[in-house]
């Protein structure tokens, strides 16, 4: 089926055309599904960056569905890894996108969100990946119960902050916990 | 071949059953055109999701295991099994956790067993990342990343050969920076791995790396056999001392990435230009308005983000990845709890307030 590259292009404009037309919800979440598991492939990088795929993900993640949030951050970080993708979030304001997915309520949206945001990590982007906040953040998440999100968030801080720079962190968490000593049940 | 439980840690410890595990339903509204060679679920795969762990539901229990393993094996090393014996298993059938030694068995592993009929049982192999170490999950994410990077670079050459032979022969200053690039790479990657086995072992693994879940493709899982030879000396589960060196190579490659990235970017960027034009031309995106607002955004919150010191930032993740987990499993005990939860919030000034102990089971107090 795949002979030609040409043909993959075309099946994935295919695809976009589809997800652009289309107001069925069902369609639309189907395909962009399947947009982001192209967006595995290595090989699918050039065709998709043509179809500007990288936009349209950015664009899900302030969708109301959180399906189409989980998906679009999903292809995102299946496409951050390539290093042209990735200044193309960068240019496209994708660090505070990405960021706003790490309040997400599912797992899935917020592991891709982390993994994104160590692939994003340049020289350029690193003062705003390791900003305090999303650090307490990712301390907060070193402590789930999800060994996932435990280790990601371990990984995170090991490889891509100092560790100055989680030591201060520590430090201003542990200042707001003494405020109240009580600990509360987790919502 | 493994034995079974092994030296390891926490990893091995009592399972507990994820969303992830379930067997998602198949989509059947599908048109023609997206419709795949078997029916699959709408379910995004990442790096996340996937693991050299795995694990097998429905094995008959009339004492298969080794069967079981042995077929597992066909797909690659096995590194460590054991039953899972506390997972929740249907009657009559067992729950078997494998780790291989390499994510891309463990992926053969899953293609070839999920749904197929096993001593008259049909197992259900589904990834279980939640048995990774830390350091297994570091080294999953830098074999992925290399091996984009490495698909990217080759991408770039083989775009190179081709211009050459179309264009004039003045580019050559571009190629002198691809070849930099490229020895630059190597040198990292010399750097990571210790031996010759090694390297070798990550080329096998390169080209052994499929693409994941694309529909109408068929992938040959080629390369088993020869990874077994290779990779004996490897030890995955990393101790300390690996961690250390590792994070400082994660640096250097960080850095040296960049590098190269934008010497490959000076040299694609005429070709970039005309490839957007196009896209422009054949896919109408009406997302630049979007654009547009969303940058306006940006700018506000950048205001918002610069001005305020590590005090009162602006809190990322508000609601803590942890799902409600504290049930009092009786309804009016439960109003209760969120009344006085909600009492207390309003009287904490600070609106994140989170305990540092983990919780490690809900108190159930009546």
């Amino acid at each position: 089926m795949w002979k030609k590259s040409s043909d993959r292009f075309e099946y994935l404009q295919t695809l976009v055309t589809e997800f652009q037309d289309t107001d069925i919800e069902e369609a639309k979440e189907q395909v962009l599904a399947n947009l982001a598991n192209f967006a595995y492939d290595p090989k699918n990088m050039e065709y998709l960056k043509q179809l500007q795929v990288t936009d349209l993900f950015l664009d899900m993640l302030t969708e109301e569905n959180e399906n189409f949030v989980e998906f679009g951050m999903g292809g995102l970080c299946n496409l951050s890894m390539d290093p042209e993708c990735r200044d193309i979030i960068l240019q496209n304001s994708g660090i505070s996108l990405v960021t706003n997915c790490l309040s997400s309520q599912r797992e899935e949206t917020v592991l891709s969100a982390i993994t994104t945001l160590m692939s994003l990590l340049t020289p350029l982007s690193r003062s705003e990946i390791t900003h305090p906040s999303i650090l307490h953040c990712m301390l907060r998440f070193s402590l789930s119960e999800s060994p996932r999100l435990r280790n990601l968030a371990a990984v995170f801080l090991q490889d891509c902050c100092t560790e100055e720079q989680v030591a201060q962190a520590e430090q201003q968490m542990q200042g707001q916990q003494t405020a109240v000593g009580i600990p509360l049940p987790q919502d | 071949m493994a034995a079974p439980v092994g030296n390891s840690s926490g990893c091995w410890s009592v399972p507990e059953v994820y969303k992830h595990h379930e067997q998602r339903k198949v989509c059947i509204s599908r048109p023609k055109y997206r419709e795949g060679r078997k029916e699959k679920a709408v379910k995004v795969y990442t790096i996340n999701l996937e693991s050299r762990y795995v694990m097998v539901q429905g094995v008959p229990a009339i004492g298969v295991m080794t069967e079981l393993i042995q077929l597992c094996a066909l797909y690659g090393v096995v590194e460590e099994y054991r039953p899972l014996d506390e997972y929740p298993a249907e009657e009559f059938t067992e729950v078997y956790l494998v780790k291989f030694q390499k994510l891309t068995s463990a992926r053969a592993a899953k293609r070839h067993m999920d749904e197929k009929s096993f001593y008259g049982g049909v197992l259900h192999v589904c990834y279980v990342p939640e048995y990774e170490t830390v350091e297994d999950t570091r080294l999953k994410l830098q074999d992925r990343r290399r091996y984009v990077i490495r698909t990217a670079q080759n991408r770039a050459r083989e775009k190179e050969k081709q211009e050459r032979s179309n264009e004039d022969p003045t580019t050559s200053d571009t190629t002198t920076t691809t070849e930099m690039t490229i020895v630059e790479y190597d040198k990292t990657c010399d750097s990571d791995n210790t031996g010759e086995a090694q390297q070798t072992s990550y080329m096998s693994h390169y080209s052994s790396f499929p693409p994941l879940p694309l529909p109408p493709q068929e992938h040959n899982f080629y390369g088993h056999t020869n990874q077994q030879g290779n990779i004996q000396t490897e030890d995955k589960m990393g101790t300390l001392h690996n961690a250390i060196i590792n994070t400082k190579q994660q640096l250097q490659k960080s850095t040296s990435f960049s590098q190269n990235s934008s010497d490959r970017d000076r040299g694609t960027e005429q070709r970039v230009t005309p490839n957007q034009a196009s896209a422009v031309r054949f896919v109408p995106r009406t997302a630049h308005l979007e654009n547009r607002k969303r940058k306006m955004a940006k700018e506000a919150t950048e205001i918002s983000l610069t001005d305020v010191s590590g005090k009162n930032e602006p809190l990322i993740g508000p609601k803590l990845p942890e799902p409600p987990k504290l049930d009092m499993e009786d309804v009016s005990l439960n109003t209760t709890v969120s009344l006085i939860r909600n009492t207390m919030k309003q009287v904490e000034s600070v609106p994140d307030l989170k305990p540092l102990e983990k919780k490690i089971k809900p108190r159930r107090r009546i």
